[in-house]
């Protein structure tokens, strides 16, 4: 009779709690977001653990994957010799491996030593937690110098921005999510406008102004204006235009640079300009565009 | 006990959800096994064995998602809860009651997410119902009664040793 009393009033104490949680999150959303954000740190440093070994585990598996795809065609062409073509193979794919990866890590590198922008390299480890955002999880956190609102990025162009980080890992959400938005501008014309997520998984350049003479083909890169992102980083190439008649801005369709769905290795922009003379640099360039007729 | 019981169920789940589950994906959708795990525990263990351990999933979930920080926490709780209340209320549990169940849940869940992303218009609230809404849910409906299955010779086993034993 005591158990039962007992567990009735641990029920209602966490029903209690429960309803003040939901009090508190929706009177005092930035202090609770806050107060959750401080929570998290050390729970982040402990999720990191299982998080790492299961990365691991998936690209032990996306390897095996592979070798066992190769392999299938080897054993039908010659049988007999199945098991050295096996070995063969295997170290073959190993070295393939080995060779895709360096030459990605050189790009990365090629990339990273030209790039005007102070950066930090990371694995994709993971996808988002839930199906209704458009968000990959890096292994760089806090520890590493990654902030909320700094931009990722890889040799090919923008990928999106971080929104959540613990001490070793962070959140990205991708240029293809509706709740992202980047300042853009069309190479060729120079027009500026924002890039938004669409519900489709591709980004649209919103804000174009109505007189401008966008096309399909244009490429659309970062204009630098957001703390992010540098000026000149290729977003992607615009596929559709739409101007409707009343409306006061155009708007395109953008088909993004980065294949979003096979990302590895990015670069995050810990700081846009690594020195106050690219800095000075850029304001130069914004200055003499706007000069120009 | 049970409540670090729950935290390593949570560390182990979140993880293997972010990493590996991608291989399972249906049209883009993932099953969510937070949500899952919650209803489970709370229709076999009661609405406070849910409650706990949706808020410990949950809370891991927000960590590892680029959504705000409460939104998993407050539906995977809710999911548990909600889950232990049916749960209790029902004379017997088979895989048909559970699956209805982790629908109806399922789909409230979703509800909250599609709120929360501030949809433009019913074209895209339609969009999101058939595109993630109804393929999660049915995805999850799947996976709980699957589970279920497997493991309630296991369940009712142990029932019956504990029983004998009485």
């Amino acid at each position: 009779m005591a158990i039962s009393r007992s567990t009735y009033g641990t029920r209602r104490l966490a029903i209690v709690l429960f309803a003040l949680l939901l009090v508190a999150l929706f009177l005092l959303p930035s202090q609770s977001q806050g107060l959750l954000q401080y929570l998290g740190g050390p729970l982040g440093q402990i999720l990191s653990l299982p998080l790492a070994a299961f990365s691991s585990l998936d690209r032990g598996i996306s390897e095996t994957w592979d070798g066992y795809i190769a392999l299938q065609g080897v054993r039908e062409e010659n049988r007999l010799l199945r098991r050295e073509i096996e070995l063969l193979q295997g170290q073959n794919n190993q070295l393939r491996n080995s060779v895709a990866a360096t030459l990605r890590y050189e790009t990365l590198l090629n990339f990273k030593q030209q790039s005007s922008s102070r950066t930090v390299a990371a694995q994709v480890i993971g996808r988002d937690a839930t199906n209704w955002y458009r968000g990959v999880i890096l292994n760089k956190g806090e520890n590493d110098g990654v902030r909320a609102e700094m931009g990722v990025v890889t040799p090919a162009g923008v990928v999106g921005r971080i929104v959540k980080t613990n001490s070793a890992s962070s959140v990205v959400l991708l240029v293809t999510d509706p709740n992202n938005a980047i300042a853009g501008l069309v190479q060729r014309t120079r027009d500026e406008g924002i890039v938004e997520g669409t519900s489709h998984g591709r980004a649209r350049l919103k804000y174009i102004p109505l007189l401008s003479r966008v096309q399909p083909g244009d490429r659309v890169v970062t204009s630098g204006l957001t703390g992010a992102f540098p000026r000149g980083l290729a977003v992607g190439g615009l596929t559709q235009v739409e101007k409707s008649e009343g409306d006061l801005f155009q708007s395109a369709e953008i088909e993004p640079e980065v294949d979003l769905s096979k990302l590895d290795e990015v670069l995050v922009i810990t700081a846009p300009y690594e020195d106050a003379e690219a800095a000075q640099k850029l304001l130069q360039e914004i200055h003499g565009d706007r000069k120009r007729p | 006990m049970k409540f670090l019981l729950y935290a390593l169920l949570a560390l182990a789940v979140v993880p293997f959800q972010t990493t590996l589950l991608h291989y399972v994906s249906i049209l883009g959708v993932r099953p969510d096994l937070g949500l899952v795990a919650a209803c489970l525990v709370g229709f076999l263990g009661g609405e406070l064995d849910g409650l706990i351990l949706g808020l410990i999933l949950g809370c891991f979930q927000d960590m590892l998602s680029a959504g705000d920080l409460w939104i998993n926490v407050v539906t995977k709780g809710g999911a548990g809860f909600l889950a232990g209340l049916a749960g209790r209320h029902m004379a017997h549990i088979t895989p048909a009651v559970l699956t209805v169940g982790l629908v109806i849940i399922s789909c409230l869940s979703s509800g909250v997410f599609l709120y929360a992303m501030n949809p433009a218009g019913i074209d895209e609230i339609w969009m999101g119902v058939r595109s993630t809404v109804l393929v999660q849910a049915a995805f999850d409906a799947a996976l709980g009664a699957g589970l279920y299955l497997i493991f309630r010779r296991r369940w009712s086993d142990d029932r019956m040793v504990t029983d004998g034993a009485l």
